[in-house]
Order: C-alpha cells, then sequence, then structure tokens
C-alpha cells in the first residue's frame, strides 16, 4: 500500500491478486496527473505477477480536468500494453460527463484482448520510456 | 649594576661600556646584543652608542659614533628627536615606516644619561598580509555587489551598461564590454570611471585587439603585459579617454555554455599597470558579469521566442465574411500569457458559395507546451480546407496527424462551415468531444446543437456525427470552450458558471450582433471569476446579420457585391 501525499489529492494503490486498485481523491489535473500516470505505471511494471485489471476507483474525485482526462487515457494505454483491463470505478457525475462528452467512455472501458494485447498494435513503442 | 626604569632587565644602559664590545661574561648584556631585532642605543644628541648583530646587519655601514640621522630614514631619525627631547605624547601616533624596504615599528625605551634604546621591530609581513586581508576583502565585497547589481536585470542592454560601469570604477580607468555578434555587428558598452556609460552597435575589427577574438570565443584571457597599448584601434579607447592608453587587460565573459562577450579594461599611461592581483580580480568579475549577461541574454531569447510563436499563435481578429458576421474573444489562463490552449480561426470560403470554416477547440493542458499544439492543429487544418465537406474525414486525419506514442495530450474541437443562402446561413457543425455549439434563436430560445464525437489526437480512431441547422436573421451560433462553463466564482467563489447560467445569458443576446455577443459572454464570465484563477477561455459568434448583407458589408461587401454584379 503506497500513499502519495499530495494537497487534497491522493492516490492509494491496493494490490490483490492479479488485480490492481487504485483509489483516487481530490482533484485530477494539471498539477496532479502526471504523479497520478507515475504510480500506476510503476506499479504495472514493478508487479511480477502479470495483472488482469487495473481498477480506478473514483469515489473521491472532486474534479477532473482535460488534463487529467489525458492521464487516464495515458493509464489505458499502458495498462491494455501489458494486457491488463481499466476499469473505472464510482465515477462521479461530472466524469462521466466529460467521459461521454468526448467520447472515451467505451475506448477505456473496453476489454483488453490478453492474447493479442490490441495496446501493442495501436500504439507501437508506447511502452517506451519515453511514454510519459 | 643599575637597571633604568621601564627597561627590561636584560638591557645594560651603560654609556661607559660602550665604546667597547659588552663583556662576553656578562649574560644580560650579551643577550642584547644576539637579540633577533636591532636595536640601537642612541644618545640625547642623536649620536649611535651602541648596536647589535642584527641592527649591524640592517644598516651595514653603521657604527658606534655615527650620526644617527646619517644612518636611517628621517622618521626613525626625528623620532629620536621627540623621544629625547621628551616631547613624545599619546599623540604623536605609532612609529613605524621604511627602513632599507623593509617596514619597521620602533619601540623607543629609556635608558640612563638620556640615553635612548630603540628596539626595531619588522612587521613587513604582517602589513602584507593585512595588506592582502583588505584587498580581498574589498574586491569580495565589490563581487558580491557587482553579482546582486547584475543579476537585479534580466535586461541585456541594462546589464552590459551596468558591467562596464562597475568594471570602470573598480578595476580600470576606462572599460569596454564587447557583446557577442548579432550579424556583422557587435553592440559595445563604453565606460569611464565616473561617466556616463554609451552603448553603440557597429562593426568592428577585433582581430586588431591582441587576445580579444580568443576571448570572445571563451578562451583564458590575454595578460596585460603582452598586449600593446600602442597597437590598440581607436575603437577600443572610449570617447574622453584621458592620455595616452597605457595598459590592457582583455577578459573573457564566461557565459552559461557559450561566451558572453569579453571585457577590455584600460588604465591611461599615467596610472600603474596592472598587477598579478589585479588580473585575477579582473577575471572574477568577468565571470560574474558573463553569468549574469548570459542569464540576461538567455531570458531575453526566450522571451524573443515566446514572441514569436505567439504573434503565430494568437487569435485571428474576425471580421464579416461573405455575408455572416463573425466575431471572437479569447482570454488566458494566466493573464500574463497571451496564448495557451483555447484557440479558434475562421477559413474564409474563397467565393460566397464556398463554404467558411470555424474552429473552436482546446487542448489538454496549458501555457506554451499546450500552445505548440493548438499551432499544430490549426495548420493541419488549414491544410485540410479543400476537405471541409466531409467533417468526419477531416477529423481522421487530423486525428491521424496528431497521434504519437510519446503522449496522450488530445484536443477538443468543433468545426462549424458555414454558408449564406439568401437572407439566411446553412451551418454545418460537428464536435469531437467538444461541448456543442449553443443556437440563440431570433425569440430568444436556446439550443444545444445535436453533434458529439471523439476527442482527436489520443485514440487510434474517432468517430463524429454533424448536424446541420439554418441561421435565420438575428440568430447566432455560438462555439465555445468549457473554460467558460467551468470558471470558478460567483457569490461563494467556487461554484461553476454553468451551461445553464450561459443559456440563460445566451437567451438575453437574441438578435444582437456577433461582437456583442461574444463580449457578453466574456464579460460575464470574467465578473463571474473575479479575481480568482481560471483556465483558457474562447468564444466564437457566427451570426447572420438583421439587415441585409449590402448594407452593412463595408469592404467585404463591397467587393463580393461587385463579383455578384
Amino acid at each position: 500500500m503506497t500513499d502519495l501525499p499530495l494537497p487534497e489529492f491522493t492516490v492509494t494503490v491496493l494490490h490483490e491478486d492479479t488485480t490492481l486498485a487504485v483509489c483516487v481523491g481530490g482533484e485530477l489535473d494539471h498539477d496532479t496527473s502526471a504523479g497520478l500516470v507515475d504510480t500506476v505505471v510503476q506499479h504495472l511494471t514493478a508487479e511480477p505477477v502479470r495483472l488482469s485489471d487495473v481498477r480506478l476507483d473514483f469515489r473521491d474525485l472532486t474534479w477532473i480536468d482535460s488534463t487529467g482526462l489525458s492521464a487516464l487515457l495515458m493509464i489505458h494505454r499502458r495498462t491494455t500494453a501489458v494486457g491488463a483491463t481499466l476499469h473505472l470505478d464510482r465515477r462521479p457525475d461530472f466524469l462521466d460527463r466529460r467521459l461521454r462528452l468526448t467520447n472515451v467512455l467505451d475506448h477505456l472501458t473496453a476489454q483488453a484482448s490478453r492474447a493479442d494485447p490490441h495496446g501493442h498494435r495501436e500504439n507501437d513503442g508506447c511502452t517506451g520510456a519515453g511514454a510519459t | 649594576m643599575r637597571y633604568a626604569p621601564c627597561v627590561p632587565p636584560f638591557v645594560t644602559a651603560s654609556p661607559g661600556i660602550s665604546a667597547r664590545p659588552p663583556d662576553a661574561g656578562h649574560l644580560v648584556g650579551a643577550t642584547w646584543t644576539e637579540a633577533p631585532y636591532p636595536v640601537l642605543i642612541v644618545d640625547r644628541y642623536g649620536g649611535l652608542v651602541e648596536i647589535n648583530e642584527a641592527a649591524r646587519a640592517l644598516l651595514p655601514g653603521a657604527a658606534s659614533g655615527d650620526r644617527l640621522h646619517e644612518q636611517v630614514p628621517s622618521w626613525l631619525a626625528d623620532a629620536h628627536q621627540r623621544v629625547s627631547g621628551g616631547q613624545r605624547g599619546s599623540s604623536a601616533g605609532p612609529l613605524s615606516g621604511p627602513i632599507k624596504g623593509r617596514h619597521y615599528e620602533a619601540h623607543p625605551t629609556a635608558a640612563g644619561d638620556g640615553d635612548v634604546v630603540w628596539w626595531l621591530v619588522d612587521d613587513t609581513d604582517r602589513r602584507l598580509a593585512e595588506t592582502a586581508l583588505s584587498d580581498a576583502r574589498t574586491r569580495t565585497e565589490i563581487l558580491s555587489d557587482v553579482s546582486s547589481t547584475l543579476l537585479s536585470t534580466l535586461n541585456v542592454s541594462r546589464c552590459m551598461e551596468v558591467a562596464a560601469s562597475l568594471a570602470a570604477e573598480h578595476l580600470a580607468d576606462a572599460a569596454v564590454l564587447v557583446a557577442p555578434r548579432q550579424g556583422r555587428r557587435r553592440p559595445l558598452a563604453y565606460a569611464n570611471r565616473g561617466g556616463p556609460v554609451s552603448q553603440v552597435t557597429r562593426q568592428v575589427d577585433v582581430a586588431g585587439v591582441p587576445g580579444l577574438a580568443e576571448a570572445l570565443q571563451g578562451f583564458p584571457p590575454v595578460p596585460a603585459r603582452w598586449i600593446d597599448p600602442v597597437g590598440l584601434p581607436d575603437w577600443v579607447v572610449p570617447d574622453g579617454f584621458a592620455g595616452p592608453v597605457g595598459s590592457v587587460i582583455v577578459a573573457p565573459l564566461p557565459g552559461h555554455g557559450v561566451s558572453a562577450g569579453a571585457l577590455v579594461l584600460l588604465r591611461s599611461s599615467a596610472e600603474q599597470c596592472f598587477t598579478d592581483g589585479e588580473e585575477v580580480f579582473a577575471r572574477l568579475f568577468a565571470a560574474r558579469a558573463g553569468t549574469a549577461l548570459s542569464a540576461a541574454r538567455l531570458y531575453g531569447e526566450q522571451a524573443n521566442v515566446t514572441a514569436t510563436l505567439m504573434r503565430e499563435l494568437l487569435p485571428p481578429r474576425l471580421s464579416s465574411v461573405h455575408g455572416v458576421d463573425y466575431a471572437g474573444g479569447y482570454r488566458a489562463a494566466k493573464d500574463h500569457e497571451r496564448v495557451g490552449g483555447d484557440f479558434y480561426d475562421v477559413h474564409p470560403g474563397s467565393d460566397p458559395s464556398q463554404d467558411t470554416l470555424v474552429v473552436l477547440g482546446d487542448v489538454a493542458g496549458k501555457g506554451l507546451d499546450a500552445a505548440v499544439l493548438t499551432g499544430k492543429i490549426r495548420n493541419t487544418l488549414h491544410a485540410l480546407l479543400p476537405l471541409t465537406d466531409d467533417h468526419q474525414r477531416v477529423l481522421n486525419l487530423l486525428n491521424g496527424a496528431l497521434l504519437t506514442s510519446h503522449h496522450t495530450r488530445f484536443a477538443t474541437l468543433v468545426l462549424a462551415s458555414v454558408r449564406r443562402r439568401g437572407t439566411r446561413a446553412r451551418v454545418r457543425l460537428t464536435s469531437a468531444g467538444h461541448l456543442p455549439p449553443l443556437i440563440v434563436r431570433a425569440d430568444g430560445k436556446v439550443e444545444e446543437s445535436a453533434t458529439r464525437g471523439t476527442l482527436v489526437g489520443a485514440l487510434p480512431t474517432v468517430t463524429a456525427n454533424t448536424v446541420e441547422t439554418t441561421l435565420a436573421p438575428g440568430e447566432t451560433c455560438l462555439l465555445y470552450t468549457d473554460g467558460i462553463t467551468e470558471a470558478r466564482g460567483g457569490p461563494l467563489g467556487d461554484e461553476l458558471f454553468g451551461e445553464h447560467r450561459l443559456q440563460r445569458a445566451l437567451s438575453e443576446c437574441a438578435g444582437l450582433p456577433a461582437e456583442a455577443v461574444v463580449e457578453r459572454v466574456r464579460m460575464l464570465a470574467s465578473q463571474w471569476i473575479g479575481g480568482g484563477r481560471h483556465d483558457d477561455m474562447a468564444a466564437v459568434a457566427v451570426s447572420v446579420p438583421r439587415t441585409g448583407p449590402l448594407t452593412v458589408l463595408n469592404g467585404t461587401g463591397a467587393r463580393s457585391s461587385r463579383r455578384n454584379t
């Protein structure tokens, strides 16, 4: 369990079997997005077991801006690249609205194909070091 | 045997025996003669009574019976007169002075019969150390003063002025600061000590000054003695320089990775030439000045780059095109930055039968990063103009052009293709993940257009649906970014402006010209925010004027009407 103490922004990571559960609280914006991506990517690459699911829990999220949405897209890229499915749980209205307005909800929550993680196909090289 | 008062016990003050060497069996008497300090015993008339070994070494020609003033400098002879005359008071000051190239303190003690024993203590080294310490302190003070003065400005010209002026004040009679080349010419700053600094930019031959070309490349300075002041070109000598140049130092100004120029220090022939210590100091000074100048130059270059980019990225001025009014308003997230993540453009159709394309969008992120991406999007869309009959195809091509593995920075945008048809205008609207445009009808009703689509730049494919609508005279279509609806403020300071408030405001704008609608929206959002922080805000209004096109269209209308006839 890791805590990333940022003012008004918290990321709590829980790891069970092949599921990574990340609880995101506070404002996910220009100042805090990079922290979330880094934390999730660290766990994705550090886990010895191959993860099947990454669950982001937004119960305590108070706001998300376009940079925050950009961070979710990056997390999706990285999770599909390792063949894990991304879940966006307990989404507040404003998040849901933003995801639907930009038409990325289906994309972000699509089942990852484990045999042929399409993240590799669609985003060649996005798992490289320069991916942040 | 008796001791004179105040005379240390090992001094034998005995004029009776002064003519011959002290008795070797006299232990005390032998001590002072072998003392490491020169000791002179002088009678009240200024005659040398006795001197010891150390004094003989200092004054080789001196012997007993000589006159004191013939053997020692006048400061000591005069002091003896005063002391033996009983005039020495506390106000006489320290007794010290040079003897044979070294510096001595002289301590008199009275012996019997009016004789005075002079103890000379060599303090040359202590004085040198004290001078060196005081010089070092002064220089450190000057350097710290130089740094703080120079670093307090980020203006290159001001920085050059200050550096030249400080150099002339502390290091030389005059200083010339030679900056790196700008094209064929170089900025130069001339300073005479105590005089004003003059700056010019001119073509000069740096090869004429030995070591200057090297110094400008950042090589170590040329020692002063290598430079012949006679051969100096005229441009190096500032106007009003007193007398011929005596000595010169050329010091490079080391910058951040590149040379920040060079400093030429001049002293007139009347002054002494530069010492080694002064050269080292000049180098230290140059290092500080170079850092400050380089920082100022880097800042200036960056400010220039930003200004250049901004000119490209600033939103355009909008006007009427082919009988339809366009107006735009923009406010960047930080008020001191004029560009940001929001953008808009109006690409007029080549003639009234062609669509005019309006683009308004928002790039994720803020500041220059975002602004550069908006530039890319605006250019790509400009190139795709011939394809705008099919908005979805344009969005897919744009998406492909923006997609990169390095980041997921995306953009949301709205495309609006507008064409005037008679008194009305046909508008095709497509949203790519952006807030759908609002349409203000003539009766004050506000409709939200039904277009939806995927953001561009992050997903492999995008989809979007295009909707078509018609604007009657007095009706307006407003494209806006979420910076307006998500502006936080209001009475409690943390409430969103929101779409409802925007729609209500717009319903009062029925029939207003495009410019007035944008201004109204901008004003309301700004009022809502108050002094709070906000995101970029942009809005474009497309409206059909109430009156006929020919009466309102000024220059553009005149052209199109000519074409129509």
